[in-house]
């Protein structure tokens, strides 16, 4: 595993003057500004980061921080491979790149916007039922999908459904509330958000362990969520019955048939959906399998999809989010020599005083702490750092410091319209749809739920995880 | 944010026009004609033998206006007000000889289709000699032409209440080949758009939508158990020719079509050719 691999590199490494941690300390701060003020300096994340990784590299030779190349043992051979090969989380990169495939693959089968289309003639084109249904749905699929992918189906259909009914006005309120609940339905599996699978994987958190943990805090704060949405934008029933057939009429327009274009491959894809939640939950206890880890099934089901569209694989390889995948390439990169320079540690000590201020303090500072730096800032290198200084630490896999570090990272998120990549695909659909609303706009009708939702992740943390 | 896209418009194109069925009620319909009283009479009552074929239209009460009750078309016009028909029966080139010549409607029937609160029914001209040998017979071939028919039930209720027990109704939707291949030449054009996709899609989804229209019509008229058959003539083409085709292949014996435009004057710009080309059967001006 190369978090282990890199775990040893850190415990073999030498003094580092504390001039040089401050210049690397420096330098993650920069690259913290740079990636907050991406819109700004209209540059990817890959290419930020990545610049960042060419420095650091550089840097923590001229400084002699990291070794230019470290032996592996494979089998019996030993492999000398570049710092910044074994740098990288192969596993979380697997997981991310083999679930994006299968999950793009399973979405052409039409299998989910026919659940999207079954639910909103479920709600009979009643507003408080299509926002309760509509924000269930997110919530399932930002757990079983991905943030960004629950939010561009549920955000799209909203537009389209809400316009058809002629409700255009409540549009704003919907994709609010939606675009708040990716985030909570990201905490719900080890997979449904990046910082679970850094924070869980590290921590040694198996996929069952960590539904059971966070399933209660998702029910409550979806619940809640909703109804404040609902209140708060006043989206009421339809009252006359006239109002009822009416909009009984607009949805039943829908045919949630439309987007299914063979029968048997979205019988397929069904049972391979429900096939991946399985064997993703039961990775850790599948002989071999769990020697291979999830990111070996992410992969193998993503293949077991693509065999469907064997002769133009090339499209979907096309449509993977590279960017992403060179980001976390790039960050781990960078990740691993700063530990060498030492910044984690000086962060560490810092995170140690917070710790040391008690369970109740110290858990629930933490907490807020990442759930501020996440609202400004991308969650996955602040989720990545910590998790490696929490294992520095020797943090047990009880504690619930990684569960302050999960429900901060995730929940930091609702809190700007930078805050999460999901929250922002909400933002550009509510301007999509001629919805004026500035960052202080969205800030402002953000900021209720987001401070209840983390009261109640604090109160929960700490009363059931500690 | 192309996925945002992708997704929006599988949603949209799930969301159909479904066909609301509605009854029409003809309760009463007015033959206008510049013939003279007896001869007047005579074709009243051909027209209401034709037209109570039709279920709708067979409790209506007729009435025939002759040739001398209008002395000008302000006064047709306002005879016709007057009467408040629920459906208008006449003939082109009213107190004119041009219908000797194939090339309008005369200045009565112009005015009639666009003033006319009811819908008026074309007939072939009595003294032309054009008349399809089907044509006045029964009402057992009916077709409904136009370029847009998904979620126009208008026309598809007032072709369905033309048509009689029994009979067959054809919906045709005509999508111009000339403009599509013109919008085709330009994303040719365009770099960025892959025209083989563009054409492919853009056809498929041009025909698709008329065709899932007429289905629910289908499937509308079978649930409120009206004796219709419902048939689909759906394709790119030219609309004048593969219209003139159509009515011929199935030996219509009404064709329906809108003539009115929200946004202009005069007649519907597709309504205005088929009209006067068509001479041989009746044509139902909506």
């Amino acid at each position: 595993m190369p978090t282990t691999l890199l775990l040893a590199l850190s415990e073999g490494h030498h003094d580092v003057p504390m001039s040089v941690t401050l210049l690397f300390t420096g330098i993650l701060v920069a690259l913290i500004v740079s990636l907050a003020l991406e819109e700004k300096i209209h540059a990817k994340k890959s290419l930020i980061v990545g610049v960042f990784a060419i420095i650091v590299l550089l840097l923590g030779m001229v400084f002699e921080v990291v070794p230019g190349s470290v032996p592996v043992h494979v089998g019996g051979e030993t492999l000398t491979l570049p710092i910044y090969i074994p740098s990288i989380d192969w596993s979380v990169i697997a997981i991310i790149l083999g679930s994006s495939l299968f999950v793009d693959v399973t979405s052409k089968s039409g299998l989910f916007t026919w659940i999207a289309i079954k639910l909103t003639k479920a709600s009979a084109g009643d507003p408080r039922k299509l926002l309760w249904f509509y924000g269930l749905m997110t919530v399932v699929f930002s757990a079983v999908l991905n943030n960004v992918t629950a939010m561009i189906i549920v955000g799209s259909l909203t537009g389209v459904s809400l316009r058809k009914l002629g409700r255009a006005e409540m549009m704003l309120g919907f994709l609010l509330v939606e675009g708040l609940l990716t985030n909570i339905g990201g905490l719900l599996t080890l997979i449904s958000s990046v910082p679970n699978i850094i924070v869980g994987t590290a921590a040694g958190i198996s996929f069952v362990s960590f539904f059971i943990a966070a399933a209660p805090f998702v029910v409550v704060a979806t619940g809640l969520t909703i109804w404040m949405g609902a209140k708060l934008f006043k989206i009421e029933s339809l009252s006359t019955d006239e109002e009822r057939k009416d909009a009984l009429e607009q949805v039943s327009a829908f045919d949630e048939n439309d987007g299914i274009e063979s029968k048997g491959f979205f019988t397929f894809a069904s049972v391979m959906l429900g096939a991946f939640i399985v064997v993703i939950a039961t990775t850790s206890v599948l002989p071999y399998v769990k020697e291979l880890g999830m990111g070996y099934v992410a992969m193998t089901f993503a293949a077991i999809m693509l065999i469907r569209y064997k002769s133009s694989v090339d499209t979907y390889y096309k449509a993977v989010d590279w960017d992403l995948l060179g980001f976390f390439a790039a960050l781990f990169v960078v990740i691993g020599v700063l530990e060498h320079a030492q910044v984690l540690g000086l962060i560490g000590q810092g995170l140690e005083v917070i710790i040391g201020w008690g369970d109740v303090a110290g858990t629930g500072a933490i907490l807020i702490a990442s759930a501020l730096a996440s609202s400004v800032t991308d969650n996955i290198p602040l989720a990545a750092m910590l998790a490696k200084i929490l294992s520095s630490l020797g943090t047990p896999a009880d504690s619930p410091l990684w569960w302050s570090v999960v429900f901060g990272a995730n929940l930091g998120g609702n809190i700007t319209p930078i805050g999460s990549a999901s929250t922002l695909v909400a933002v550009t659909i509510m301007h999509k749809n001629d919805l004026k609303i500035s960052f202080g706009g969205f800030v402002a009708k953000a900021v209720p739920y987001a401070a209840i939702q983390l009261v109640i992740a604090v109160a929960y943390v700490l009363l059931f995880l500690g | 944010m192309t996925q945002v896209d992708q997704f929006e418009s599988v949603f949209r194109a799930a969301a159909k026009p479904v066909f609301h069925p509605a009854t029409v009620e003809l309760e009463r319909v007015l033959v206008v004609t510049d013939l003279p009283p007896s001869e007047a009479q005579e074709y009243g009552g051909q027209v209401e033998a034709f037209l109570r074929h039709a279920a709708s239209a067979d409790a209506a009460s007729y009435d025939t206006l002759a040739g001398v009750e209008a002395r000008s078309t302000g006064q047709l016009l306002q005879l016709v007000e007057d009467a408040a028909p629920s459906l208008v029966c006449a003939y082109r080139n009213l107190f004119s000889d041009g219908w000797q010549w194939p090339h309008s409607l005369g200045e009565a029937l112009d005015l009639l289709t666009q003033t006319s609160e009811a819908p008026v029914l074309v007939l072939p001209h009595p003294k032309e000699g054009s008349q399809a040998e089907h044509a006045l017979q029964n009402i057992n071939q009916v077709m409904a032409v136009t370029d847009h028919l998904a979620g126009d039930d208008r026309l598809v209720n007032w072709a369905t209440a033309m048509t009689q027990d029994g009979g067959t109704l054809t919906l045709s939707h005509v999508e111009d080949q000339g403009v599509f291949d013109r919008y085709i030449d330009v994303i040719g054009k365009i770099a960025s758009i892959d025209t083989d996709v563009a054409r492919a899609s853009i056809e498929k989804q041009l025909l698709r939508e008329p065709a899932d229209y007429i289905d629910s019509v289908r499937e509308a008229l079978a649930k409120a158990g009206t004796p219709v058959t419902v048939e689909a003539e759906i394709r790119l083409g030219n609309h004048l020719s593969d219209y003139r085709a159509l009515v011929a292949e199935h030996e219509v014996d009404m064709l329906v079509l809108n003539t009115r435009d929200d946004e202009q004057l005069a007649m519907h710009g597709l309504a205005y050719p088929i009209a006067v080309e068509l001479r041989a059967i009746p044509l139902l001006m909506l």
